[in-house]
């Protein structure tokens, strides 16, 4: 008897479902557990443990009978075609008291109600409803007292369940103006909003990123009317996230500090004259001190403040991204020598605006005079009663007052001037004339205003004749550079600094498109050529943006939008100029041109544009001007865009030897990796079964180490053939190398190869040519690719990675983490043959691991089949469940529990061999671009295996490079570009 | 500014017109000391009936264009710029657009001379080396291409 239901549970199990298996346990709960003895046991005559008994004369048919009844659900395939020895009589009585025994516990059966209690449990589905449970009334009569029972029941138990919450202020409340500001400024405390928030917020899907609330791309739909607004008109971003780092210091000490953070070879450093000079903005890469060319840090842009006659010390402005910020604060610290944190002088904020600091966050560094400070401030705004009456500018955001250094030895300071500065990037061709638009050139104070005293520091500046004439100076340029119709014909980072009137006063009513207003004036013309020629005069790139005092002044005297509402109110003409600017009505600005495509042979200067810094507290002030002005917004995702359309990486996406680029990319494979185990598995993509590794993250490390390893196998091998050694000695040979290797050439960590020299030669050997495949027209005299070259060079640059643009030459759209390929010498073949060829296949691999996952998938299964029968069958089970699958017990120890169907568990093996064709890399963005009409994409390759593959290439083919998305088998063709 | 230029790392500006260095690679400067960035030529608003030819796009999308812009009833004129090494491609348009007209469109050509801007940029370790601007000429063609008044 117990054989018997044995065989049948496990029969059952065979063919049910995990999730049927857990129904029918939930359903037998309450049931006695004999009951399945009935169908079983009816044909054969009772129990197993009776004895024999007389012949049953249609033994088989009945058998074949009572399989297709019974419990079992679903289709029976072999119709459980056991065979099994029927007993040969039955004793009557003991039957019939095994049948009377069946019949009692059926009837005990019938009468407990199933798994699931509830009422609707006993309609049949057509007929359930979803209001029935709100209204008993929509019940048939004969359900509905038990309906209203079990109601009451669970009405009973709901409340005890629930959280007493606090009563919610109602709408009105929370919408009232001091309530709504509290609420912004608790939400805030942990991610900074910037001073466009709102705005966004009202517009993008935000994103919590870097320690700020940042719009990552507007809801509606905009993609390629943003790419156009970039080509064509005028794109802007709000940047003010970036981190501003002052240095101030004598211009000697300052550059010999920093000249430890950056190499030479790399291109301009920090102390380039013509960025030395103020005139132009620089842009560097960023390392540990003193580590080039290991460890970099990230890229940063600097600004230095012209000099001029007052001012000894130079001030030097270092704009990074906040995730490599506090790196470079610390670094910056080193260099210089500066960790005796200052604390500024705080009694001035606290007068002006008594209300304006609201949660004051106590700095890490801020010692216990800062505390009782902000103390004695909380203090007052409690007595003050209304909260910050501000919400942008400094108000809301976490007030850490800008934490100072100086340092004793070489006074030196440095300055953390975050969210002091807000900056906006306008992206486009069009971008100066969208802001000669919106900005006018500040209007001198008349005499009245001058005469008498003013705390405004506009008002002060008019008094100094010097001042007036440096600002004659800068608006005569600002208007000449109204006559260049594109921002691509400036020289590249040009400074401007100018004083302009707030561009509230001369806001449109009406959103209009800003078109640039080229006017050919002879005398302009002569100006014009001159700006374009010599840039921007040193001493027009002075601006009062630099002052601390300056700054602090506009942004605490700005007139309110109630102010200026009242004014348009009392204008005679409704929606005409207001005028006269009120005295506070002027802002020192700063503008940077930011040059577009510098690398490569097309689509030159694309995505040039102008950034403007502005004192904080205007954010919003000069946003909505711009705005009316018909300019596109971007977020994060559109500056991504910006920069793969550049053909330059983008920050911290495509450095992945820095820190922050590393952490990044662990970011990026996290959030995959969710999205791929959200998908039902039988829907995921099975990676291994295309051949591919990595799909979420690059092993750049693993790729490096392997290429360095394969080559100096080769040469090993060389050798080893000069020498005429048998076979078994090179193997014995490579071995031996192998170990050495591993022993004595401790592998580095992967760097990026950033030195102009090498890139330039790399790119010469690559054959640069643009996209389309034309041949470029000039390649100077550059060492031809030898053997003798290539080693030269791979000595130089061991584990190395090089940034480099692929173009597909026909079809294809290359995705993120697509593989970078060898093509071999067939598919070569295969491309001379047919130019417009697609490519080659990659023949599917197999997975091994899939079966085991599938084992390893019934075994919790086995588990809880066992203990659900363990009742009945204690003395069975142990043979029951030793019965293991070696297989199964072998993958459970081999591998933990994160095997994932469909990705490869964790040590990976070989990556650059995993597939037909060897990989040299992985692509890090890929698209469609818009601007090159072809799918393009960036990547990083091993310098080893690409020098590799360029010396075994035939010339005419040199630098063509397959490619293949990790979700397709299908390589397509593509070219290598290295520009410099 | 007999000064040569670098062989090489050069970016030619993309957009339309299309100009080439008339002053071919026959230069001798050392290239480590310079790196030549040619700026944009000089743009100036553009009218719907304006076509700047460059040597990216195919020939015939570009002829096309203009064959659209002319059949399209629109406009009785239009002009067909080049600049540099385009000069010849526009007046293959020009006059493939006036063969395939039977005769009854008109050319008009005007030639004139395009200011260009190089910056040559320092390349040297001391950095103490000077930013460089100067100034090219190059030629361009400015075709217009008409229907003659019917008097």
């Amino acid at each position: 008897m117990c054989e018997t239901r044995l065989f049948l549970v496990r029969e059952i199990h065979m063919k049910m479902s995990a999730a049927k298996v857990k129904m029918r346990g939930k359903k037998m709960r309450n049931q006695p557990s004999s009951v399945q003895y009935v169908e079983s046991g009816t044909q054969n005559g009772g129990g197993g443990d009776e004895g024999p008994s007389s012949i049953h004369p249609s033994t088989k048919r009945q058998t074949n009978t009572h399989q297709r009844g019974g419990w079992v659900r679903g289709h029976q395939k072999d119709g459980g075609g056991y065979s099994r020895e029927m007993p040969n009589y039955i004793t009557a009585g003991a039957f019939a008291r095994a049948r009377a025994e069946e019949v009692s516990t059926m009837l005990k059966a019938v009468t407990k109600t199933t798994g699931s209690c509830h009422v609707f449990g006993a309609l049949p589905k057509h007929m359930r409803r979803r209001a029935m449970s709100h209204n008993t009334k929509r019940l048939p009569c004969r359900l509905r007292e038990v309906a209203n029972r079990m109601r009451e029941r669970s009405l009973q138990a709901g409340p005890k369940k629930k959280k007493e919450q606090a009563k919610r202020k109602s709408r009105k409340a929370r919408r009232r103006h001091g309530n709504l500001l509290l609420e912004f400024n608790r939400r805030q405390r942990k991610n900074i909003w910037l001073e466009t928030h709102i705005w966004h917020a009202k517009r993008f899907h935000m994103v919590k990123k870097w320690g700020y609330c940042l719009g990552n791309k507007p809801t509606y739909k905009c993609y390629r009317s943003c790419h156009r607004a970039m080509s064509g008109h005028c794109l802007l971003q709000d940047l003010s996230y970036y981190c501003c780092i002052e240095l101030r210091g004598e211009e000697e000490k300052l550059l010999a500090s920093l000249s430890q953070l950056t190499g030479k070879e790399t291109g301009p450093t920090f102390a380039a004259a013509l960025c030395l000079s103020g005139r132009r903005q620089g842009s560097v890469v960023v390392y540990r001190a003193g580590q080039y060319p290991t460890q970099p840090l990230g890229p940063v842009t600097f600004l230095w403040r012209p000099r001029s006659q007052e001012l000894t010390n130079r001030q030097l402005w270092i704009w990074a991204h906040p995730t490599i910020k506090q790196d470079l604060l610390l670094e910056l610290q080193m260099v210089c020598q500066c960790c005796d944190p200052v604390v500024p002088p705080v009694v001035t904020p606290a007068e002006v605006f008594p209300t304006l600091q609201l949660e004051p966050k106590p700095e890490k560094t801020s010692d216990a005079k800062q505390i009782t400070e902000t103390k004695r401030k909380r203090k007052c705004k409690d007595a003050s009663g209304p909260p910050a009456k501000k919400i942008l500018g400094d108000g809301t955001r976490s007030p850490s007052t800008p934490v100072t250094w100086n340092s004793s030895s070489n006074r030196i300071v440095i300055s953390d001037l975050t969210m002091e500065i807000v900056r906006y990037r306008l992206i486009g061709p069009q971008s100066f004339s969208v802001l000669a638009e919106t900005m006018e050139a500040a209007t001198v104070c008349n005499e009245i205003n001058i005469s008498k005293p003013s705390h405004l520091w506009w008002p002060e500046q008019c008094k100094s004749e010097s001042k007036m004439n440096l600002h004659q100076q800068q608006t005569h340029v600002f208007h000449i550079l109204k006559g260049i119709f594109s921002t691509g014909e400036l020289p590249s980072g040009t400074v401007l600094g100018l004083t302009v009137d707030d561009p509230r006063l001369t806001l449109p009513t009406k959103k209009v498109k800003a078109l640039p207003c080229v006017r050919p004036a002879q005398e302009m013309d002569e100006k014009r050529r001159e700006l374009m020629l010599q840039g921007v005069p040193e001493l027009c790139c002075q601006s009062d943006l630099w002052e601390q005092s300056v700054r602090s002044n506009v942004a605490d005297n700005k007139t309110s939008e109630q102010e200026l509402n009242r004014m348009r109110n009392e204008v005679l003409v409704p929606g005409s100029r207001l005028s006269p600017t009120p005295p506070q009505g002027r802002v020192p600005i700063l503008l940077v041109q930011q040059p577009g495509k510098q690398v490569g042979n097309e689509m030159s200067s694309w995505g040039a544009g102008w950034d403007l810094l502005l004192p904080k507290g205007w954010g919003m002030a000069f946003w909505v001007p711009l705005v009316y002005r018909g300019v596109r917004i971007g977020g994060l995702n559109m500056s991504l865009k910006h920069s793969q359309n550049k053909g330059a990486p983008h920050f911290p996406h495509d450095y992945p030897d820095c820190p922050a680029g590393v952490r990044f990319q662990e970011e990026q494979e996290a959030e995959l990796l969710a999205k791929f185990k959200r998908r039902p598995p039988a829907k995921r993509t099975n990676y291994i079964k295309h051949g591919c590794l990595a799909p979420f993250c690059c092993p750049w490390q693993q790729l490096s180490e392997e290429c360095e390893l394969i080559t100096t196998e080769g040469e090993e091998e060389r050798r080893g053939e000069c020498q005429s050694t048998t076979e078994a000695d090179t193997v014995m040979e490579e071995m031996t190398s192998y170990g050495e290797i591993a022993e004595t050439k401790p592998l580095s960590r992967v760097v990026v190869l950033r030195n102009r020299k090498s890139l330039r030669l790399l790119s010469g050997w690559c054959r640069a040519t643009t996209s389309k495949g034309q041949k470029s027209c000039r390649v100077g005299e550059l060492p031809p690719l030898d053997r003798s070259a290539m080693t030269v060079f791979l000595t130089a640059h061991r584990m190395s990675l090089v940034w480099v643009r692929l173009s597909v030459l026909c079809k294809g759209k290359p995705e993120l983490h697509a593989m970078v390929c060898v093509p071999t010498a067939e598919d070569l073949n295969l491309l001379k043959k047919k130019c417009g060829s697609s490519g080659p296949q990659e023949p599917p691999h197999r997975d091994h691991f899939k079966s085991s996952v599938r084992r390893r998938k019934k075994e919790p299964k086995k588990a809880a089949q066992s203990s659900w029968c363990s009742d009945n069958i204690q003395g069975k089970e142990s043979v029951f469940s030793t019965e293991p699958n070696p297989t199964t017990s072998v993958v459970l120890n081999s591998s933990s529990s994160d095997i994932i169907l469909g990705l490869w568990p964790d040590p990976l093996p070989s990556i650059t061999s995993n597939c037909s064709r060897v990989t040299l890399g992985w692509v890090t963005q890929g698209d469609f671009s818009l601007s090159a009409g072809c799918g393009e994409a960036l990547g990083f390759v091993s310098v080893t295996a690409l020098l590799k593959t360029l010396f075994n290439q035939p010339m005419e083919h040199r630098g063509v490079l397959l490619l293949r998305n990790p979700t397709s088998l299908h390589y397509r063709f593509a070219k290598i570009n290295i520009e410099v | 500014m007999s000064d040569p230029r670098t062989p090489g790392m050069s970016s030619v500006p993309q957009a339309a017109p299309v100009h080439t260095d008339s002053t071919s690679p026959a230069v001798e400067m050392d290239p480590v000391e310079y790196t030549l960035r040619k700026r944009l030529p000089r743009k100036l608003p553009k009218r719907r009936n304006d076509v700047y030819v460059n040597m990216k796009t195919d020939f015939r999308a570009q002829l096309a264009r203009c064959q659209k812009l002319l059949e399209g009833g629109a406009h009785r004129e239009i002009c067909v710029h080049g600049l540099g090494l385009a000069i010849n491609r526009a007046i293959n348009i020009a006059l493939q657009l006036q063969a395939s007209s039977q005769g009854v469109l008109q050319l008009a050509a005007n030639t004139s001379t395009v200011e260009l801007v190089d910056d040559l940029e320092p390349e040297d370790p001391d950095e103490a080396g000077e930013h460089l601007t100067r100034t090219r000429n190059n030629s361009a063609i400015h075709i217009k291409v008409f229907y003659p008044d019917p008097q």
